[in-house]
């Protein structure tokens, strides 16, 4: 028992280094999302706080609120983008090779999304460093609630593409199907306006209310402006929020798994 | 003077070859359409409909006929960008060197394909078009054909940009990241978002002629004046024609002359 247990955290371990080894590779990709991150909250974010004018309590304007809605948005993308690279696994065929090593298909998928998660954690460090030095300094142990937070959250999103690409088994339309849910989730959540604001057109309130990207943008607004952004959250109560955050990653890693345990055959890519 | 020769021998048959079968390209990739659709769609109906709630009224009195105009050259923009994208794809899988196989001349193929961006461009931003007349007001046939002259100037620098970037490397993953940094500098140090005379305060620099020279932003100015939607613009659209000519002359220039001599990826 303990001899497979060791066996089964080992072949976890190699699994998560293969995700986080890949960071390498992505020196220029990260030097370009960084580039145009600061140029998204140096010019955009800055422009567009004008555009707006209106204060979020005393200390917080629209672009405190902006800027944390912004990394929520780009963790979301980064970590979406696991999703195009086990596509292209499945294109090169490392999938089909994967699937045929002496691991357990339980271990394969926790260890991709935990892999994939971290990585794309710290792919999305930079960025988080960008928005904690604009926003001012803050506790450690609110920089460190936001980073749990952040990972938790990419756990979930990492979940939910792996489980698309093996459900769709097409490089097109993978491409199309994480376009259309990009562009339609980042703008029916939080990330650029208040709950408050949605609730003004009722089909989009309730697709926001149920957008894990409203949930992440929220609680880190609530961790670094509890009073003056507290009042805006999706739900009233931040430990709602973090429960959401929890369940969300919970249920995706387990609907992953079960989808690559029952389901998944190799072949038949598109 | 090599240039001028060179456009002479044009064959007029050869590029239309090459853009037809561009365009027969370009309905085959409906899905790819319909993401790019739901983008600018969701902008314009979700974020400009949403966002319209918390702007200064002062500053913008409607954000969603602000954006209107806004949305709509990025659209086309976007589009005649793709074109950069397929030629990668194609680098990629070594079609290119069919291509290059033809009995057409180097010209005439990069021309070809710099035109079938602008056609998906154009046809791409129609519907975008009809919905600024029915929201907003019908242009007079001047003003019409100011808003053509406009919308294919742009297309064509973009069309030649975003493939002048897929030739100059062979690396797929460089390419899609080179042309995703240039989208995203022309989308966001542009007018689309944001009132020219805000940026002109805010960034009283360089920054400023970057933003207002950007050939989108020049075309969003000149929408925005015909469509009434003002925002004080300090040049005439006949001015912003000119300009917006400059521009698709030396990036085509740029990109036929200078970059396809010297490459063997068209």
């Amino acid at each position: 028992m303990i001899e497979f247990l060791r066996e089964s955290l080992r072949q976890l371990y190699l699994l998560i280094l293969y995700d986080v080894r890949k960071i390498f590779r992505y020196k220029i990709f990260i030097l370009m999302r960084v580039a145009w991150f600061t140029v998204q909250v140096g010019f955009f974010a800055y422009l567009i706080t004008a555009v707006v004018g209106q204060r979020f309590g005393a200390q917080a304007t629209y672009y405190h609120f902006y800027l944390l809605g912004a990394y929520t948005s780009i963790l979301f993308t980064i970590t979406m983008f696991r999703g195009y690279e086990i596509a292209q696994e499945f294109e090169e065929g490392v999938i089909e090779y994967m699937l045929s090593l002496p691991i357990k298909r339980r271990i394969l998928a926790i260890g991709r999304i935990l892999g994939g998660s971290i990585s794309s954690f710290f792919l999305s460090l930079p960025m988080f460093l960008i928005v904690i030095i604009l926003l001012g300094g803050f506790e450690p142990i609110a920089i460190l609630s936001a980073a749990l937070s952040a990972y938790l959250f990419s756990i979930g999103v990492v979940g939910l593409s792996i489980s698309i690409v093996f459900l769709l088994k097409s490089g097109d339309v993978t491409d199309i199907a994480f376009g259309m849910m990009d562009s339609l989730l980042v703008r029916l959540s939080t990330v650029f306006y208040p709950a408050t604001i949605l609730l003004s057109f009722l089909p989009y309130y309730y697709v926001g209310v149920s957008n894990p990207l409203s949930y992440l943008a929220d609680f880190l607004r609530w961790i670094f402006y509890p009073s003056e952004l507290g009042k805006y959250l999706i739900q009233d109560d931040p430990a709602k929020i973090l429960f959401f955050l929890l369940g969300f990653s919970i249920s995706l890693t387990t609907l992953a798994t079960i989808f690559i345990e029952k389901r998944v055959e190799g072949g038949g890519w598109k | 003077m090599s240039l001028v020769k060179s456009l002479i021998s044009l064959k007029p048959k050869s590029i239309y070859m090459i853009v037809n079968r561009d365009l027969d390209r370009f309905w085959k990739y409906r899905w790819w359409l319909a993401g790019l659709i739901t983008m600018n769609l969701a902008d314009l109906f979700i974020f400009a409909v949403l966002f319209n709630r918390i702007v200064n009224r002062e500053l913008i009195p409607d954000y969603f006929l602000f954006i209107a105009p806004g949305i709509t050259a990025i659209a086309a923009f976007a589009s005649a960008f793709s074109i950069g994208r397929e030629v990668g794809v194609e680098i990629r899988r070594g079609f290119t060197q069919y291509l290059l196989s033809l009995p057409i001349s180097r010209l005439e193929l990069a021309m070809g394909r710099v035109l079938s961006g602008v056609v998906r461009g154009m046809i791409y931003e129609t519907p975008f078009l009809i919905l600024l007349l029915i929201l907003i007001k019908i242009p007079s046939p001047i003003e019409i054909l100011y808003i053509l002259a406009a919308s294919i100037l742009m297309t064509l620098t973009m069309s030649s940009l975003s493939i002048a970037i897929s030739t100059s490397t062979r690396n797929f993953d460089m390419q899609a990241t080179l042309r995703s940094f240039t989208y995203f500098i022309l989308f966001f140090i542009s007018n689309v978002f944001y009132p020219e005379k805000l940026i002109r305060v805010r960034f009283p620099g360089p920054l400023y002629y970057i933003a207002s020279f950007n050939p989108i932003s020049l075309t969003v100015s000149l929408y925005r004046e015909i469509f009434g939607v003002s925002q004080q613009y300090p040049y005439l659209p006949e001015h912003i024609l000119i300009f917006l000519f400059i521009w698709a002359i030396t990036t085509t220039v740029s990109y036929t002359h200078l970059t396809l001599p010297t490459s063997d990826l068209v």
